[in-house]
């Protein structure tokens, strides 16, 4: 969000909506309408006094109305912009009697009650739709009682009281009586898989199932006496990487049972405020009564109300379901109907997190085809330098970060107290240190006192250091000269109630600051040249992608595949869900556009050997060796082979999913197997997933292929019965096919890892397969033709180990490469350059990997776009006359940075490459010499810290 | 934040603030794009924002 706020090539307009589009793809205009704000985004500075002085109290929008804002406020405390917003409904100027008590309080005269808002005309070359999605109206369900019971909460509201700047302070309590409930029971598919009426939706809303788990996890974290947790639940969809095991962790807390059934109706004991649930357990049949504390309904997402009136504005439809419409011809979630448009995220359907940031950037790389690259970078600043010679002058800047910091602590003993530190000429505060006037001053008062070392005592390093350094370089200080002391985020907020001991602490850490930066150097930043080339490895459907896209921007890319022809996975598929597209279809529209691109494929290649590092990487290959300046990595993943599961080896018509999918696609249009139509066929799910001796992940694809497969064989008038664990039918349509194919009579029958089917056979062949029901508690038998066993997802073991050697990106317990960031970083890796697309970090059905094609291709572009990169001179440095060349250093480095070099004949010693290093200061901890300081942080500098906090301490 | 006036070049107009929006924008703007972050409410974040904690890593939300 931050990042976004500061970029210089991003406008943001909030409080701000596209009225009008014209034009097409390359050349539209639109016209936006910014609503009045009533505060100048450029005068306020974020400080808060306005609504401290605002007599207006109102409910909060962002805490769901639990909490409490003024009629002058910021919708929440991180929020970019950070300017406030009159909510002139409630406030009292627009009555008889005016107040301007926010007028009277703004020192910096930001409010204007004449603010009409603005039209502005923009001339855009494509656009991105990021809609997002409504929470379903849980009060819609009359017999659950939302609105009407204090006690019975939507999931967001819990999210809300979990967090703890929340309205009750991360304490889990109830609105009836503000005490912790006992117990709290959560309903599942509130609104979702068609169990919402009018407003509720047909599919599933896909993150519920994970999110009520992990508010389980929460719940205990933060009320360990909790003495019951109950989940009432349909199936319980744990589908994305690291969801399964998630969801297993869950099951081994003895607080909490999953309870099969779909609750008929909520009452509440009006004595105790408690709510009383009725359910038929599936699993049993009985009907039980429930008595819980706090019922959380989750409640699930439905198109954004806004979607109708976008849609018309942009003249792109809607689907039944009033989300932006796919176009399914390019089989990828990102396209409109009308070129220039693309979707990503909620607009087009529910997606989680990982898949949402996936979209952004795949819309990225579709959207920067029509617009040309303006490089509108931050111009370098040239200055001439300071002279710092002499003895430190140490300048001490305290922020009252508005009422964040100097609601706290207290500001003029602080002032006191760094005044009389060592070094120190020069104390200060400021109401908002960061804002421009606030920065003007310490750049005046560092040229006045002649600091040659500047301490800002503020909010935090991650976001605002970057800030600070840049005013210290404009004025000609060297911006490594520049420290910060974390008084905000680790002293005021986290201490808010004890302000004297905060303040001690503050002392402490101001001390230690001060001392540091005594010992701080100039640093010089250096610049590496990039290659702006590519290379993607895998020529499936997520390489082909990317290496389209790529294309498309301009860069020279090179494709290398393995096999002989382009396609992988593609080339084993008969039909593609859910767009029903033909896979064969699919693969040759996207041969030909390579053929017609200046993509270099190189089939039938292997790779022998990756060196070099992000921008100036050296490819050996069996096919020729060439430079490149990113690389893609999209090799896949292949499909387990069942092994004796299930007599799978013995009965000649127990199959896997994949050989059926074979016979689909060689059959016209009754589907035969060895030219007869069978009568009955078994499918029987989680053959290799979900289970931990072989991969405990869930495949994801399994259960909406098995679908498919299961409404082809049953239109083909087969008995198809399927035998799972839980239905999971996540993801585009696929929620609806499950739902079509139960209305064909495809029949679906649980069963539980501790009670397997049992295939029964005669000879070479299975007769029948034996299922225990659990509802009916009897074991049915069923005659049977064919058995097809599910098989999921698994690593390409000895392609993820080649790959792993030459590119060093680490490898996860599940054997799939690891992203950077399960959520923020779904494409990215460790390794800066190298990115990930489709399965080779785990299972993903064919959307989802062409969305991630196209998002790594943005990421590769934002790195070869431009010819160099500056590299942080905040890394380590290695003393060789001190190295004996033991190799600690290149084996403990997460980045390969280090490496042994040949300094003089015979004589090695390690090498850092700065492009690489982080600057983490593991390798200088871990050096048996002391060879190695990270600069910014070098021993003598934490010893100085070390020593001046034992000093009062 | 600085104020739309005078002359632009040619951008991409993303429309919607939440995690997907500001990804798509970050990404653009990287690339060297223009970028008009177009967001209804008055600050950016969307859902995501509301979120306490995301799974399975149980980081922080924002």
């Amino acid at each position: 969000m931050l990042d976004a706020g500061r970029h210089p090539n991003i406008e943001i307009m909030t409080h701000s909506e596209l009225v009008e589009l014209r034009g097409r793809a390359g050349n539209f205009k639109a016209t936006v309408r910014r609503h009045p704000r009533f505060v100048s985004e450029e005068l306020c500075t974020g400080c808060g006094q306005c609504a401290t002085d605002c007599p207006v109290v109102v409910p909060n929008e962002f805490d769901i109305g639990m909490g409490a804002r003024k009629a002058i406020y910021s919708p929440f405390a991180q929020a970019v912009p950070n300017t406030y917003i009159i909510d002139r409904k409630n406030c009292l100027n627009d009555d008889f009697l005016v107040c301007n008590n926010c007028t009277r309080s703004c020192d910096r005269d930001a409010i204007n009650f004449d603010d009409s808002g603005e039209t502005m005309n923009l001339d855009v070359g494509s656009l991105v739709v990021a809609t997002g999605f409504d929470v379903y109206n849980a009060g819609a369900i009359a017999s659950y009682g939302y609105g009407l019971y204090d006690n019975v909460l939507t999931n967001m509201e819990l999210e809300r009281i979990l967090n703890a700047s929340g309205p009750a302070r991360g304490h889990i309590i109830r609105p009836s009586d503000h005490k912790a409930p006992k117990n709290i029971a959560f309903i599942q598919c509130v609104g979702s898989r068609g169990e919402g009426g009018e407003a509720g939706c047909k599919y599933c809303s896909r993150f519920c199932c994970m999110n009520t788990v992990k508010d389980c996890l929460l719940v205990k974290q933060h009320e360990p006496g909790i003495e019951e947790l109950a989940v009432f639940y349909i199936d319980m969809r744990a589908s994305g990487r690291g969801f399964e095991e998630f969801y297993q962790r869950s099951l081994a807390m003895p607080e909490l049972r999953y309870v099969r059934g779909r609750p008929s109706k909520i009452i509440e004991d009006p004595a105790t405020k408690d709510l009383i649930i009725s359910v038929e357990n599936g699993e049993t049949g009985e009907i039980n009564r429930y008595r819980a504390g706090m019922v959380v309904l989750s409640a699930g997402a439905v198109a954004s109300e806004s979607n109708e009136k976008l849609a018309s504005v942009l003249g792109i439809e809607l689907d039944e379901n009033r989300f932006f419409k796919v176009n399914h011809t390019y089989s990828s979630p990102l396209h409109t109907g009308k070129e220039g448009i693309y979707i990503c995220g909620c607009a087009a359907g529910i997606n989680d997190i990982s898949d949402s940031v996936a979209q952004g950037s795949g819309a990225a790389a579709e959207a920067e085809k029509f617009v040309d690259k303006l490089m509108l970078e931050r111009k370098p600043i040239v200055v001439a330098e300071l002279d710092i010679s002499g003895p430190p002058r140490v300048g001490v800047f305290l922020c009252h970060c508005g009422i964040n910091i100097a609601g706290v602590l207290g500001i003029d003993l602080l002032k006191e107290y760094a005044s009389g530190l060592p070094g120190v000429v020069h104390v200060e505060d400021n109401i908002i240190l960061c804002s421009d006037e606030g920065q003007r001053i310490m750049q005046e008062r560092i040229v006045e006192h002649k600091l040659n070392r500047v301490v800002a005592a503020a909010c935090t390093p991650r976001t605002h250091e970057p800030i600070f350094r840049e005013s210290c370089e404009r004025i000609g200080l060297n911006p490594y000269l520049f420290e910060m002391v974390n008084v905000r985020d680790q002293c005021s907020w986290v201490h808010s109630g004890l302000p004297e001991t905060a303040t001690e602490k503050a002392k402490d850490l101001i001390r230690m600051g001060t001392a540091k930066a005594k010992h701080l150097k100039p640093l010089y930043r250096s610049s590496i040249p990039i290659k702006q080339s590519v290379l993607v490895v895998g020529g499936g459907v997520a390489g082909m992608r990317a290496a389209l896209d790529l294309e498309a921007q301009g860069f020279k890319v090179y494709l290398i595949e393995k096999e002989n022809r382009l396609g992988g996975r593609l080339n084993n598929l008969t039909r593609v869900y859910p767009a029903d597209l033909s896979a064969v279809e699919l693969a040759r529209a996207m041969f030909e556009k390579l053929n017609n691109s200046r993509v270099e494929v190189m089939a039938s290649t292997e790779i022998s050997s990756i060196t070099g590092y992000f921008g100036n990487f050296d490819i050996t290959t069996s096919n020729g060796n060439f430079k490149v300046g990113a690389i893609v990595v999209a090799t896949g993943a292949d499909i387990y082979k069942p092994r004796d599961e299930f007599s799978y080896d013995k009965y000649e018509n127990v199959i896997s999913n994949q050989e059926l999918e074979d016979i689909i696609h060689e059959s016209k249009k009754t589907v035969k197997i060895d030219g007869k139509s069978p009568r009955t066929v078994v499918f029987i799910q989680c053959i290799g997933s979900r289970d931990p001796e072989k991969n405990s992940a869930c495949s994801r694809f399994c259960c909406p292929t098995t679908v498919k497969q299961a409404v082809r064989l049953r239109e083909s008038g087969v008995n198809v019965v399927v035998l799972h664990r839980d239905m999971r039918t996540v993801g585009s349509k696929a929620e609806e096919q499950y739902r079509h194919a139960r209305a064909l009579g495809v029949k679906f029958i649980r069963y539980t890892p501790e009670r397997l089917p049992r295939v029964i056979g005669n000879g070479d062949k299975a007769e029948k397969v034996e299922i225990l029901e659990l509802a009916l508690d009897r074991t049915l038998e069923i005659d049977t033709d064919y058995v097809v066993l599910a098989a999921g997802m698994v690593p390409d073991k000895a392609s993820n180990d080649a790959i792993h050697e030459m590119l060093k990106i680490p490898v996860g317990a599940d054997g799939f490469f690891m992203e950077r960031h399960a959520k923020l970083g779904p494409v990215e890796t460790t390794s800066e350059g190298v990115f990930l697309a489709g399965c080779v970090s785990g299972p993903k059905d064919i959307a989802d990997s062409i969305a991630q094609g196209s998002a790594a291709a943005a990421k590769v572009a934002s790195i070869i776009a431009r010819d160099s990169a500056m590299v942080e001179p905040t890394v380590c440095s290695i003393d060789q006359a001190l190295c004996r060349a033991c190799g600690e250093c290149v084996k403990i480095c997460e980045y390969h940075a280090p490496s042994l070099v040949e300094i003089r004949p015979g004589v090695k010693a390690a090498k850092i490459n700065e492009a690489l290093c982080k600057g983490c200061g593991t390798c200088a901890c871990w050096c048996p010499t002391g060879a190695i300081d990270a600069l910014q942080f070098t021993s003598q500098q934490i010893d100085s810290m070390m020593d001046a906090l034992m000093v009062e301490g | 934040m600085k104020s739309p006036v005078g002359k632009r070049e040619k951008g991409v107009l993303v429309i919607g603030g939440g995690i997907a929006g500001i990804q798509s924008a970050l990404d653009l703007a990287s690339s060297g794009v223009k970028v008009y972050l177009v967001e209804k409410s008055p600050s950016l974040g969307g859902r995501m924002a509301q979120l306490d904690k995301t799974f399975p890593t149980m980081d922080c939300s924002i």
